[in-house]
């Protein structure tokens, strides 16, 4: 009797030429239950910045690391203002994983990025605060001191505050000294907040 | 002296409790985030981790959870320190491997009872 090898049926695309698939497509493929299908969408959607809203909820949603991965690059290199509007949602998210994600998505496109800071840094939750102006740390942005020294100055919650003063420790110039004065007088009970504002006068009358 | 890893991407945080320890009578080493930690903990024996969560390349839950599946690890007592203050928060501390929760920031003396508590330095 013949060794007849069994051919096992599959309904998975030819997956090497989804650069060139039409727009709904790839998004057809990213609903695939393979995630070799859904990675071979990505390479292809990076070309439609159209598709950036659909990308950030895939992200939320993926549960492949390496799928989840390779969307964090695509919206890297897909940036835009639908990326950014997309992904802000997402550092509500109970999960650490995903917030830190995105915040590293965030942080690649200062450009986009800017124009919400001023909003975000007034979201009311404190939580959204925080990773907001861990963003600001990679910002590159002439602004940034300024927004640091609001934070520290109006800012009601400690850990927000907190959060500032390390970074204005690394990022801070003569500028800051006034605001950094005044922000133990608002918290007089926390003995953090005494120790990263000596650290950050020192840091900066040292560096100045 | 026992020995402490700190694990935390905030230097001023990093520098804090680092005081605190020493104070306290530990020696302290420092990671920036839960792969540096991993390559420290597989060098050196620590009898506490002080771990942050939120932290770029591994944080804090990836990172216990990873050293509590791993054998060959020694299997240190952890604070996780955290500006999430509800409970289910500590929930998901305690559920990733830590022994205890500490809500940042944190006051001198919580974190050195606690670190004593742990390790059972406790006078």
């Amino acid at each position: 009797m013949p060794l007849i090898k069994p051919v096992k049926r599959t309904d998975t695309p030819d997956v090497t030429a989804s650069d060139s698939l039409p727009i709904a497509d790839l998004l057809s493929m990213l609903g695939s239950e393979l995630p070799e299908v859904r990675q071979s969408a990505l390479s292809g959607l990076v070309e439609y910045p159209e598709a950036a809203a659909v990308l950030c909820r895939q992200f939320e949603s993926e549960q492949d690391a390496a799928t989840r991965d390779m969307i964090a690059v695509v919206l890297s290199r897909m940036g835009g203002a639908q990326t950014v509007e997309g992904l802000l949602p997402l550092l509500r998210s109970d999960n650490a994983t995903l917030r830190n994600s995105v915040i590293g998505i965030l942080k690649e496109l200062p450009a986009e990025v800017a124009p919400h800071m001023e909003a975000l840094l007034d979201n009311p939750d404190s939580d959204v605060r925080i990773l907001v102006v861990n963003v600001l740390e990679s910002l590159r942005h002439p602004k940034v001191e300024d927004w640091l020294i609001a934070v520290i100055s109006v800012d009601a919650h400690v850990n927000v505050v907190a959060t500032a003063l390390d970074l204005l420790r690394e990022v801070g110039t003569d500028a800051a000294l006034p605001a950094l004065g005044g922000v133990t007088t608002r918290f007089p009970d926390e003995p953090f907040i005494a120790f990263a504002v000596n650290n950050a006068l020192k840091q900066i009358q040292s560096a100045g | 002296m026992k020995q402490v890893l700190i694990i935390d991407d905030a230097a001023t945080v990093r520098m804090y409790h680092r005081q605190i320890l020493e104070e306290a009578g530990f020696g302290v080493d420092e990671a920036i985030n839960g792969i540096e930690a991993i390559e420290k903990i597989l060098s050196k024996k620590y009898e506490l981790l002080v771990v942050d969560v939120n932290m770029p390349k591994m944080n804090g839950y990836a990172f216990l959870q990873e050293i509590r599946s791993k054998a060959e690890v020694y299997q240190a007592p952890a604070i996780m320190v955290s500006t999430e203050a509800e409970e289910r928060d500590r929930q998901a501390a305690l559920q990733a491997g830590a022994n205890f929760y500490l809500v940042k920031p944190t006051k001198p003396g919580e974190l050195s009872s606690a670190a004593r508590l742990l390790t059972g330095s406790a006078s």
